[in-house]
């Protein structure tokens, strides 16, 4: 290949890199500037930062709880997941029975559901079972799509493994349940933390579920930022911390896990 | 085998079905119940806001009322189809060329991937309220710079003009899911035998005989698993746009998922949201049939028909 | 003319150096076979000639014309892979038609090409199969149609029989000595196995460590090996070598002695082919007495791994097994016509009544 195309898909390479970043490098220098940078009619980029808006806005205004809940349900739902989830994945790769691909299939349509057809009705439920308003809500409808995510994706880890590791385990003198425990789910170590990784990103990312859900107390840091947004004067320094908070975690556990990310978001069918 | 053998065996073949009930029942509570009674309350007339309306049956009315007298719910329908027809197809066209550049001119594919990862990694609403700030009127980047280019006029405000705030919206989506299809795409490209391409390279063919005579077809499912994946999720699209321009100006941009959230949660006509959110489902269901039987037509071409040599 | 590597040299970016200027000339018509153990470069010169790599150095030459550093399509040549690499998409007609269809070749000239490279390689039963549907050697002959289809004036295999099991390698080989015969084109041949080497080739070229170590036809390969790594490599079982040292007319070699003449005093390797001693029922004037370790049958032969003071020999001849028991004497003849020798230290070969150079 010549050197004039490599130049030329280098600066392609680089302009959308460009494009892809300063977006989110924007509201991260944003929740920086004092309010008249912020405001200020041609873009500032260099500027003397202020801390000023992360105590004003997760203090003052009492936003913290809500990083918190994110916290509180984004695990939460995870650890659900994954305690209900891996066994049966472990099933669906080991073993066969009727009707097996049906119950696959079903799992992908959980996972696609599209929330506003479910939301409302689930609000119903959960107001008749009494827990709106709570953290448990949201982890239980976030659980909807997690656990499918989980199942799909530790399905293709453990059908990776051989058959004749199980076999070799058990051959040693493991039981079923001790050869899953001791064997399988170590070397599937890698896939399971990625699977969690997602779980959690998923969840935290989420709005639709927690916005309908829970009205004060159990909101999460998404649902938090439209009530930033007001028709009569936005406090884009203290939006733009809020924002930051709710995605520089997720970004980092992006980078931990982008090796399996592709496995996750193609059900496994792309293995990356 | 003893008879302690024999029972444990029995106890590990009767654990097996255990194992999925827990996964199954949580499903089936939370999922498919309140599937159930949506589908139930769309044959009622349920209203928060009209008094005498405490769920009666009504049989098919809602669904009448849908297909003949609901413009409004047709326009966002074609509406949401315009939307991710235009989406997916630039987000794939894109998205695949720029896979292609990193697979044939770039070494550190690794790290620009991860840096591409960025924009589709963070929360809809975020990506929404970024983009409210960038492309604000007064003092938003981006209009700042495309005035300067000349792309923008000087009065215009992208959220407020009903012809320019699809485009944007699309647009925005784009930024936000390209880097999706590039990596798909690039673990599709990376995943692919070497040998087919010196094959096709010593029968005499020029690269772009080999691209299209090799590389489409050997990459024609995960490219149908793409454009289904994407298409999905983009008929699914509500949060950005919620948080940008809430459907509007008018029902400029009411995208079908946020057309049902209106009738839900603004009119609280529950009955017949109910038959619109139905209807949004149905959709998806579809597509994901289309989606899994893509899938398993890659599985079934596996090693497994070929005979023994 | 023919084709002519000049110097031709690889490095991998890693610092490896795959060929090492080699220089080797060959003639239109030919069955080269490329022979060497892993790492050797055969693969390597394989691909440079093919166009599939660059050389770091050197030129090649085909029918006098620099090829160095032309795109593989504007080339000539075609290629048979190791693991077949046939269009998974495209029916077993398809594959081999596809060189024809790149060259825009007319349609019905295509089909007629087609099945006549079909029914030379007797596969017309599956042009209308998927590669998954097709065995290995099916496969195989798939492969060899799409590199032969359009003609080429030479045709490269890299190692196209490896993945085949034993009894299809041995068929597919004579089939192709057939074709080539048929044909009348250059084919290049890249293998380990230097019992297909030897069976195929017209001239065998030896590499090793990015060498050309010897190019020679077969018989001469087998009974003039330039170096000890040629003698040891080509053969089956090896040669027997054993290092020692001339004085006084006697090769000495652990507890063995032979009487030699003319040759030079010094250390020196000595070798002989199992198949060459010469294996006596009771001892003669000639012969040295062993004690027999294992016999192996091969039929019709049989192996025997003998040994005597520190010295292990095999040898090959036609005899029972079973009257032979561990421990029995095995009485040898080393026939002068037989022996080779090679230098202690370069592996050289040393002709007759040649003896050691001070360099």
């Amino acid at each position: 290949m010549s050197r004039a195309w490599r130049g030329a898909a280098l600066a392609a390479v680089l302009a959308i890199l460009v494009v892809a970043l300063t977006p989110y490098l924007w509201i991260f220098l944003t929740s920086f500037k004092s309010r008249l940078d912020a405001l200020a009619d041609t873009p500032v980029w260099l500027f003397t930062p202020t801390l000023e808006h992360y105590p004003t806005v997760f203090l003052d205004k009492g936003y913290l709880p809500l990083v918190w809940n994110s916290v509180l349900v984004a695990s939460s739902t995870t650890l659900l997941s994954l305690v209900i989830g891996v066994p049966a994945a472990y099933v669906f790769a080991r073993h066969d029975f009727a009707a097996k691909e049906d119950l696959f299939f079903f799992f992908l349509t959980t996972r696609m559901a599209p929330p506003i057809s479910v939301v409302v009705p689930m609000f119903l439920l959960f107001s008749a079972l009494g827990i709106t308003d709570r953290p448990l809500a949201v982890i239980l409808a976030h659980s909807t799509f997690n656990l499918s995510l989980v199942v799909w994706m530790m399905r293709g880890f453990f059908a990776d493994i051989p058959r004749e590791i199980d076999e070799a385990a058990m051959m040693d003198g493991h039981s079923r349940a001790g050869m899953f425990l001791k064997v399988l789910v170590p070397l599937s170590a890698p896939g399971l933390a990625a699977t969690a990784v997602l779980c959690f990103i998923l969840s935290w990312n989420e709005f639709l579920y927690a916005f309908v859900l829970v009205a004060f107390e159990g909101r999460t840091l998404t649902v938090g930022i439209p009530g930033l947004v007001t028709p009569h004067g936005t406090l884009w320094g203290q939006v733009a911390a809020v924002a930051v908070v709710a995605t520089l975690p997720i970004i980092v556990f992006t980078f931990l896990v982008q090796r399996h990310l592709v496995r996750g978001l193609t059900f496994g069918a792309v293995k990356g | 085998m003893s008879a302690r053998g024999i029972g444990g065996a029995v106890l590990d073949r009767g654990v097996v079905p255990l194992l999925l009930l827990p996964s199954v029942i949580l499903l089936l509570i939370i999922l498919v119940g309140p599937f159930f009674y949506m589908v139930w309350t769309s044959f009622t007339d349920l209203s928060y806001s009209i008094p005498g309306r405490d769920g009666n049956f009504v049989g098919f009315d809602n669904f009448r009322r849908l297909m003949r007298d609901d413009p409004i719910f047709w326009d966002s329908f074609f509406l949401t189809l315009k939307f991710v027809v235009w989406v997916v197809s630039l987000e794939f066209v894109i998205g695949f060329g720029l896979a292609l550049l990193l697979y044939h001119f770039i070494e550190k594919r690794r790290l620009v991937v991860t840096l591409l990862l960025v924009p589709m990694m963070l929360a809809p609403v975020a990506v929404g309220l970024i983009w409210k700030l960038l492309l604000q009127g007064d003092f938003g980047m981006v209009t700042y710079y495309l005035r300067l280019v000349g792309l923008l006029d000087i009065r215009a405000a992208l959220f407020s003009d009903a012809r320019l705030v699809l485009p944007a919206i699309m647009a925005i989506d784009i930024w936000q899911w390209t880097p999706f299809v590039t990596l798909v795409m690039l673990a599709g490209l990376m995943s692919l035998p070497r040998e087919p391409f010196e094959a096709a390279v010593m029968d005499g063919a020029r690269p772009l005989q080999v691209f299209r005579d090799v590389t489409l077809p050997m990459l024609r499912t995960i490219i149908a698993l793409v454009l289904l994946l994407r298409g999905i999720d983009a008929f699914k699209e509500f949060d950005k746009v919620f948080i940008l321009t809430g459907g509007g100006p008018g029902t400029a941009t009411e995208l079908l998922s946020i057309y049902t959230f209106r009738v839900n949660f603004k009119s609280w006509d529950l009955g017949y949201g109910a038959t619109c959110a139905f209807m949004v489902y149905l959709v998806v269901l579809i597509l994901c049939s289309v989606f899994y039987k893509a899938l398993y037509w890659k599985e079934g071409r596996a090693p497994a028909a070929r005979a023994r040599s | 003319m023919g084709v002519r590597f000049e110097a031709v040299s690889k490095v991998f970016p890693d610092g490896t150096v795959a060929l090492d200027r080699l220089d080797l000339t060959f003639e239109t018509g030919e069955f080269v076979v490329l022979l060497g153990p892993s790492g050797s470069g055969k693969t390597t010169a394989c691909r440079i000639l093919a166009g599939l790599e660059e050389a770091s150095g050197g030129r090649i030459t085909v029918d006098g014309r620099d090829i160095t550093g032309l795109p593989p399509r504007e080339r000539g040549m075609s290629m048979v892979f190791q693991n077949y690499a046939l269009y998974a998409h495209k029916s077993v007609y398809d594959n081999i038609a596809y060189p024809l269809r790149v060259r825009k070749t007319p349609k019905g000239e295509i089909d007629r090409m087609v099945r006549a490279m079909a029914a030379l390689l007797q596969i017309d039963e599956l042009l209308a199969r998927r590669p998954a549907q097709l065995s290995g050697g099916q496969a195989q002959r798939v492969a060899v149609a799409r590199a032969l289809v359009w003609q080429p004036d030479i045709c490269l295999m890299d190692e196209p029989l490896s993945n085949l099991d034993a009894l299809l390698r041995l068929h597919t080989r004579t089939e192709l000595k057939r074709l080539h015969g048929e044909l009348g084109k250059t084919f290049v041949f890249v293998t380990h196995d230097q019992e297909e080497a030897m069976t195929l080739g017209t001239r065998i070229a030896v590499l090793n460590e990015g060498k050309l170590i010897q190019f020679d036809t077969p018989k001469r390969v087998y009974h003039q090996p330039r170096t000890r790594f040629v003698a040891e490599f080509i053969g089956r079982p090896a040669m027997n070598t054993l290092e020692g040292e001339i004085a006084g007319n006697r090769f000495r070699a652990g507890g063995l002695e032979l009487p030699v003449a003319g040759r030079a005093e010094g250390p020196v390797v000595f070798g002989i082919r199992p198949e060459h001693l010469v294996i006596r029922e009771s001892p003669t004037a000639h012969s040295i007495a062993f004690e027999l370790d294992v016999a192996e049958l091969v039929e019709p032969d049989t192996l025997l791994f003998v040994r005597k003071d520190g010295v292990a020999l095999v040898a090959r001849g036609k005899l029972d097994p079973d009257r032979l028991s561990k421990g029995a004497a095995v009485h040898l003849e080393f026939p002068e016509d037989q022996r080779h020798f090679f230098d202690a230290e370069t592996g050289e070969r040393q002709g007759e009544h040649q003896g050691k150079h001070t360099s």
